[in-house]
């Protein structure tokens, strides 16, 4: 059970990230819908410059399709340009530790894994094993050297963040009445980055350094410490990588302990402070999913459903009593690593600040949870627009209950909204579970040296959930660092970012210019929906993976219940 | 009565429990009948495996064993029973379907009509049904007929009522040239007149097609609720594959007939076995209100009306108005008025007429020249004068009898005392002439007009009554009142359509304070006084154009138009054959009042389709908890702690699978019944709904399963 | 508009905005931000290197990071392999005043000295949030500093350049 002062510290963190959320939404409202802005007078000759040198026009709205294919193909070449880097980075500049290149199926593996913003790491960044409770010999997996920690990691940290802000913020459009298009792939993405996380990753990344978070090109220091002996202090541009990675909902640390690392995490202060941004970003689109559609509203269900589930989530989690155990920073206690290990599923970022082998089955079971629904409040952008799609198929189903028609925002759901939403709620079933009998029925997991027990099977159905919720937090690390494992999870990474993220854009692309009735029959911003839906989602999602879910999590809890945890 | 047997409870019950039913249900198990059910398909799919295990398990190793071949036997039964099931109750649906549109065979409309055969210069009447006449035959138009089929008069002038078809309260002239209507009615004069339609083929037929599954095209909404059950099963058969995959590579030793019970547990069974058939018995539930739908569609288009356009005469009132006060001018007294109007109107046959000799009557006004009645030289309405009265001579004539006069006896009468047709001359001393009529007319022929006339007139009629003048040897004496009697429990029916967020909008003849008298009375907001059938059309397009559905009625060949643009249209079996032609629904009954209930049936289907949907997959929470942990009890005892029922280790998949068949029979009722519902807001029918089927569907298999796996346990399965 | 012509259309734009959003991303955006933090913060910035201040200042390490003290008079940290990142630089309140008695006796400083300096250096706690820690190097200088004739005495190895 939670502590009093706990619970408050909780449900502060909880009340200033929906405050903060509330009070950014209008401003990224502005970013796009092109509103007048004070900020205009300086970044208008600078986006009018980069438009100029891409060659597009910004005025030119796209459809669905075009604004899906244009997203999908800067994503390709960010990819690809990552790709170099990381295979090359033996031979390029900024690499003071000389690391050599990556392997090609592990590049391969990590420009999609930051790509689609998983940030799932087979790769201890900082190069050498440092005693962590999970290293295994890491003779094949090298260092990223400072070009690539930034040119690479960094750069598809910014690039897949902003991609998930646009198509939701195209999503938004096609469920805005009279909208004529969708916008345009190239303003909205050069835009979130000028007006958006630049500017609030610049800010965040200072307060970093004043809490701690190192920012040098210097290599790393080699100090001898009080008693005589030798150490390598392992610094790097952390704090700008940490800034967006969690402002980005990414999660990709520049250690392989993420958060857990001192360097990248020093204190209670910068712990809450990454909560925080994890946080601010996916709340602030609830409230911009409703300020764009001019019903302001109708961000109830999508944040109050959201919030409501992650209330489950935490109330699953706090069950067992925490305290700083095997896996944990004293100086985060049992608390923090708990309360960041819930956070870090519900909005699918994926870094961690404790070992997940230190985490109770149930605090597993609620991260579990919180990637299966991917929208409590779930990652920037897809957060929302899985949310939204929830909406709809609960409006569909149970709102026929009704006696009409359903309808969302006035408009009938027909036949092919349906078929899209049930397309998507495929995608994850597929992507999770074929990979995950795979892993066994051909070796990969026991060449590893996971178990088919419990513990086992836990770890490999959470490496691929994380894969495909884009969630990036994984037990495996740099052990998973094999070709199947690479391949198998830059696959269901790359169907579980883009294969949901195109068909919601149809979606929305479909409801443009759908038919609406200014009667409302069944009111979605109600509270009674918002229940319904969270009922729904409960039923829909968590439901379909229980029998998976009791083989991993639940089962070792009821062992760990006997035996002992 | 015929229709009403077969629509009774134990009627239904024979009629449809037929060995034909029973013969149809089997026939349907064949599964290349099935496909187009796809989870009913795939049940049936799994049941031929499971009975292949019991033939022969070492094909199935290391997933089945010898051991359990009675096991498996019991599962394929079951399995078989759940698609059996789901046949069945598609087969009741539909004889229930047939049965109904087979009852209303007897309704088709039948008029007999008066064909004129013409044989040189000899015309012969003969009586013909009406569904015999063909275009261009002559037919003879009499007072009190009702138009058989629409057709052009040839000759005479005559004061038709096409009230019940247009709305329009006031009779309306008709002279060579004009077209009459089917179903309208003649007030006066004969008419000879000239088929131009033939008569509309029988929507028996047309009905008997739609209710054969096979051939009833699926409607949207029934598309969209298949895609769900469709993505379902797809979610589902991943799951069940996965877990067959771990059973295997991680040695769980899962029996694969217990993955498949889970699996079709999990299969959203219940909405599967009873969608087609909610869908037949929404159909069938208009039927037994003796309304034909042209298609599955327009009924569930009926259920997202927004506004609903309502014609006053024949909805919100009955056709025909009442008198219900006298009022006299200035130097006259009630009494005198009542008594005149009495006069004038004893030979007046109509309603009006009759609530006038009957208002007098209770009055005490009964005039002493009645007597005089006998010699008395009457007036007829005629369209000319919009006027009728009575000249009475002194002296002769009968007494009244004592008490209420039926309408027989009073025939009886006026046959015996029939007066001389000839009229017109001026009233001499010892002669009475009561003349009575609408204001306007009858002020044209007063010698003075009161100088309180008009304010009176307007009075009446801003009570949304209709005034009626009366008059004396030519002088103006008092006014009659004459009110529209409201429908019974029609200001109930509003008020239940305007809960449910509908918008009533009610159409009428009449002047404005009529019509906004009446529209206040009965709680209606927006109203269109003066109306022409071509308002009907420009306020369908208005709503539409704000994306609102529309539900409308209509008869006339003027409606027609905005039938035919209107969401919803329902026309009047009586009306012409141009407005059936362009509705969607017919009323058989020709009671423009049902296209409330057209509505509400409309909600009705949706609510049941929701709500059985829901209950399906609501019923997985139960299902998996009496499944998951006895799959792997014997590798995995720890989660035999998630058996929070309690269920038998050997029982409890039965007992899942038992429930998940027996559920589709017990829901049978329900979905051919349709759910019952109060009239309510929309938002309080979704969260009453939600919580009996949304939580229902999760409590009840809980208790259900728990109480068939007590059974078997006692049984000593 | 066709599916290739769509997609040729955007080839050129995309490729662009890749090296673009590289340039501003990955390059300039982590130059600013260390040429600001080295500016404002250069401390932190290079890793909150400790110094021994006493007699010389020589760099003993990261106060993030923590080090092996097998010295019985010092605070021993956490065993590496319980934390999650090896290197936790920190102890629990409980698991510093459970070692005073130890040190105490070992160096005769009285068990409320060591508590007070203990007291001094708790971090991890505002109003009636969080649970107290302490950091061992933080600790162990503090001790030092405090103790310098007792340490130089007992252990004089610490304070060799």
């Amino acid at each position: 059970m939670i502590q009093p002062a706990d619970f408050l510290t909780l449900v502060l963190i909880l009340l200033s990230a929906i405050v903060a959320g509330r009070l950014l939404a209008p401003y990224i409202v502005k970013i796009f819908t092109h509103a007048p802005s004070r900020l205009d007078r300086f970044l208008d000759p600078v986006e009018k410059a980069i438009y100029r040198l891409l060659g597009v026009a910004p005025s030119h709205g796209m459809g669905w399709r075009e604004y899906f294919l244009s997203a999908l193909i800067v994503n390709i070449f960010q990819m690809i340009l990552a790709f170099i880097i990381f295979v090359f980075q033996g031979g390029l500049p900024l690499n003071p530790q000389g690391f050599p290149g990556f392997s090609l199926d592990l590049a391969f593996m990590q420009v999609i894994s930051f790509g689609t913003n998983t940030n799932l790491q087979h790769y201890n960044g900082e190069g050498v094993c440092n005693q962590l409770p999970n290293c295994y010999p890491l003779n094949n997996t090298p260092g990223l050297s400072y070009l690539s920690q930034m040119t690479a990691v960094q750069f598809l940290q910014f690039t897949s963040a902003t991609t998930g802000i646009c198509v939701a913020a195209a999503m938004i459009r096609g469920f805005v009445a009279n909208s004529r298009d969708m916008g345009n792939f190239y303003t909205d993405f050069v835009r979130s980055l000028t007006r958006l996380f630049l500017p609030l990753c610049l800010i965040a990344a200072l307060i970093f350094v004043g809490l701690g978070v190192p920012q040098t090109l210097n290599g790393y220091r080699i100090v001898s410490t009080l008693e005589g002996s030798t150490q390598t202090i392992l610094v790097g541009p952390v704090a700008s990588l940490v800034s967006i990675m969690q402002l980005g909902t990414n999660g990709g640390g520049y250690y392989g302990a993420n958060s857990a690392y001192p360097f990248q995490n020093p204190n209670p202060a910068s712990d809450i402070f990454q909560i925080f941004l994890m946080l601010l970003i996916p709340t602030a689109l609830c409230f911009v999913y409703g300020q764009m559609l001019g019903k302001k509203k109708e961000a109830r269900p999508i944040l109050w459903g959201a919030y409501s589930l992650f209330a489950i989530d935490l109330l699953i989690a706090f069950i067992p009593n925490y305290t700083l155990s095997r896996g944990m920073e004293a100086r985060f206690g049992g608390f923090f690593s708990t309360f960041w290990t819930v956070v870090t599923t519900a909005v699918t970022t994926g870094s961690v600040n404790s070992s997940l082998f230190g985490n109770h089955p149930l605090v597993i079971l609620s991260a579990f949870m919180g990637m299966l629904i991917q929208s409590s409040p779930g990652g920037k952008g897809v957060g929302v627009m899985y949310m939204v799609m929830y909406v709809v198929i609960t409006v569909f189903i149970v709102g026929l209950m009704s006696g009409r028609t359903p309808e969302y925002l006035g408009m009938k759901i027909n036949a092919r909204d349906v078929k899209l939403v049930m397309l998507t709620f495929l995608v994850h079933p597929v992507i999770i579970l074929v990979p995950t009998v795979l892993a066994y029925a051909t070796g990969a997991a026991s060449a590893i040296g996971v178990s088919t027990g419990s513990t086992g099977f836990t770890q490999i159905f959470y490496e691929f959930t994380s894969a495909a919720a884009n969630n990036g937090s994984d037990f495996l690390g740099a052990t998973g660092n094999t070709p199947f494992f690479n391949i198998s999870t830059a696959l269901v990474m790359l169907s579980g970012r883009f294969i949901p993220i195109g068909l919601l854009l149809a979606l929305a692309g479909s409801m443009m210019n759908r038919r609406r009735t200014s009667e409302i029959g069944l009111r979605t911003d109600s509270a009674t929906f918002t229940i319904v839906l969270v009922g729904s989602i409960l039923l829909l999602v968590v439901l379909t993976f229980f029998p998976f879910l009791a083989l991993g999590p639940i089962l070792e809890f009821f062992q760990k219940r006997v035996n002992g945890f | 009565m015929q229709t009403m047997r077969h629509l009774s409870r134990s009627g239904l019950r024979t009629s449809l429990f037929s060995r034909r039913t029973l013969r149809d249900s089997l026939i349907r198990l064949n599964p290349a009948l099935l496909l187009s059910n796809p989870v009913m398909f795939i049940v049936e799919l799994t049941f031929f495996v499971v009975a292949a295990m019991a033939v022969y398990p070492p094909a199935f190793w290391p997933v089945a064993s010898l051991a359990l071949r009675v096991y498996y036997v019991e599962i394929a039964l079951i399995l078989l029973l759940t698609v059996w099931f789901a046949t069945l109750s598609n087969a009741l649906a539909e004889s229930q379907a047939k049965n109904t549109a087979n009852s209303l065979r007897s309704l088709e409309s039948e008029v007999q009509s008066k064909k004129i055969l013409v044989e040189g210069d000899v015309r012969r009447v003969v009586a013909t049904p009406s569904t015999a006449l063909r275009k261009g035959d002559l037919i003879l138009l009499e007072k009190n007929d009702v138009v058989p089929i629409d057709a052009e008069v040839l000759e005479g002038i005559s004061m038709v009522d096409e009230s019940l078809l247009t709305g329009e309260s006031t009779p309306v002239r008709k002279a060579p040239g004009d077209e009459v209507i089917g179903g309208s009615k003649i007030i006066s004069d004969n008419l000879t007149a000239r088929v131009t339609v033939n008569p509309e083929e029988t929507y028996i037929s047309q009905m008997i097609k739609m209710v054969e599954s096979s051939k009833r095209p699926r409607t949207p909404n029934e598309v969209a609720v298949t895609m769900v059950l469709v993505g379902l099963t797809a979610i589902f058969t991943i799951i069940v594959s996965a877990l067959l995959g771990l059973s295997i590579t991680l040695n769980l030793a899962i029996d694969l007939s217990v993955l498949i019970a889970l699996y079709v547990c999990l299969l959203p069974t219940t909405i599967g076995a009873l969608l087609p058939a909610i869908g037949l018995s929404g159909i069938s539930r208009l039927y037994r209100r003796k309304i034909v739908a042209k298609s599955g569609r327009a009924v569930e288009r009926a259920g997202d009306t927004d506004v609903i356009i309502l014609d006053k005469t024949g909805t919100i009132t009955v056709g025909n108005r009442q008198a219900t006060e006298f009022i006299p001018f200035e130097g006259h007294t009630s009494k005198e008025v009542g008594e005149a109007a009495f006069l004038s109107s004893w030979h007046d046959d109509t309603p009006e007429g009759r609530s006038l000799i009957r208002l007098a009557y209770e009055d005490g006004f009964v005039p002493r020249e009645l007597n005089a009645l006998a010699v008395s030289e009457v007036y007829e309405f005629s369209a000319s004068t919009r006027t009728s009265g009575v000249k009475i001579s002194q002296g002769s004539g009968f007494m009244l009898p004592k008490g209420d006069k039926s309408g027989r006896e009073r025939g009886r009468l006026r046959r015996k005392f029939e007066p001389r047709q000839e009229a017109g001359s001026a009233p001499s001393e010892d002669e009475t002439e009561i003349i009575k009529g609408a204001p306007d007319a009858v002020k044209k022929i007063v010698r003075t007009v009161p100088s309180n006339y008009d304010e009176l007139v307007n009075q009446i009629s801003s009570r949304g009554d209709t005034p009626l003048a009366v008059t004396k040897n030519r002088e103006a004496i008092g006014l009659i009142r004459l009110r529209d009697v409201l429908k019974p429990d029609i200001r109930e029916k509003i008020e239940s359509v305007k809960v449910m967020g509908i918008r009533p909008v009610m159409l009428t003849g009449d002047q404005p304070l009529t019509a906004k008298s009446i529209a206040n009375e009965v709680g209606i907001d927006e109203y269109k006084p003066e109306a022409k059938p071509e308002d009907k059309y420009e306020i369908v397009m208005r709503e539409q154009a704000e994306n609102r559905v529309v539900a409308m009625i209509g008869d006339g060949t003027n409606d027609a138009p905005a039938l035919a643009a209107a969401d919803v249209g329902l026309a009047m079996n009586s009306g012409t054959q141009a407005a059936k032609e362009a509705a969607n629904m017919v009323d058989l009954e020709s009671n423009p009042a049902k296209i409330i209930e057209v509505v509400m049936l409309g909600k009705q289907l949706l609510m049941t389709r929701g709500a059985v949907t829901t209950f399906s997959i609501a019923n997985d929470v139960a299902k998996y908890f009496a499944i998951v942990p006895v799959m792997f009890a014997s590798t995995l005892p720890q989660l035999k702690a998630l058996n929070i029922l309690g269920l038998g280790l050997n029982t409890a998949v039965l007992s899942a699978l038992i429930f998940n068949a027996v559920i589709i029979p017990l829901l049978i009722p329900l979905a051919m019944r349709g759910i019952r519902f109060k009239p309510t807001s929309t938002m309080s029918l979704f969260i009453k709904n939600a919580l009996i089927y949304g939580g229902g569907g999760i409590i009840v298999p809980f208790i259900g399963i728990k109480l068939i796996d007590t059974a078997l346990l006692s049984l000593g399965a | 508009m066709s599916l290739t012509k769509e997609i040729g259309r955007n080839s050129t734009p995309a490729i662009r905005l890749a090296v673009v959003s590289m340039l501003l991303c990955g390059l300039l955006f982590p130059l600013a931000v260390t040429g600001f933090a080295q500016v404002l913060f250069p401390s932190q910035a290079n890793g909150s290197i400790a110094h021994f201040t006493t007699s010389n200042s020589k760099a003993v390490g990261s106060y993030l990071i923590a080090q092996n003290f097998s010295d019985p008079l010092l605070f021993e940290p956490r065993n590496s392999s319980l934390s999650a990142s090896g290197v936790d630089p920190d102890i629990t309140l409980q698991d510093a005043i459970a070692q005073v008695p130890r040190i105490s006796n070992l160096t005769g400083i009285p068990q409320g000295d060591i508590n007070d300096i203990i007291n001094q250096n708790v971090e991890g706690t505002f109003w009636i949030f969080g649970s107290p820690y302490v950091n061992v190097l933080r600790l162990n200088l503090a001790l030092i500093h405090n103790f310098q004739t007792i340490y130089e005495q007992k252990d004089p190895g610490l304070f060799v350049l």
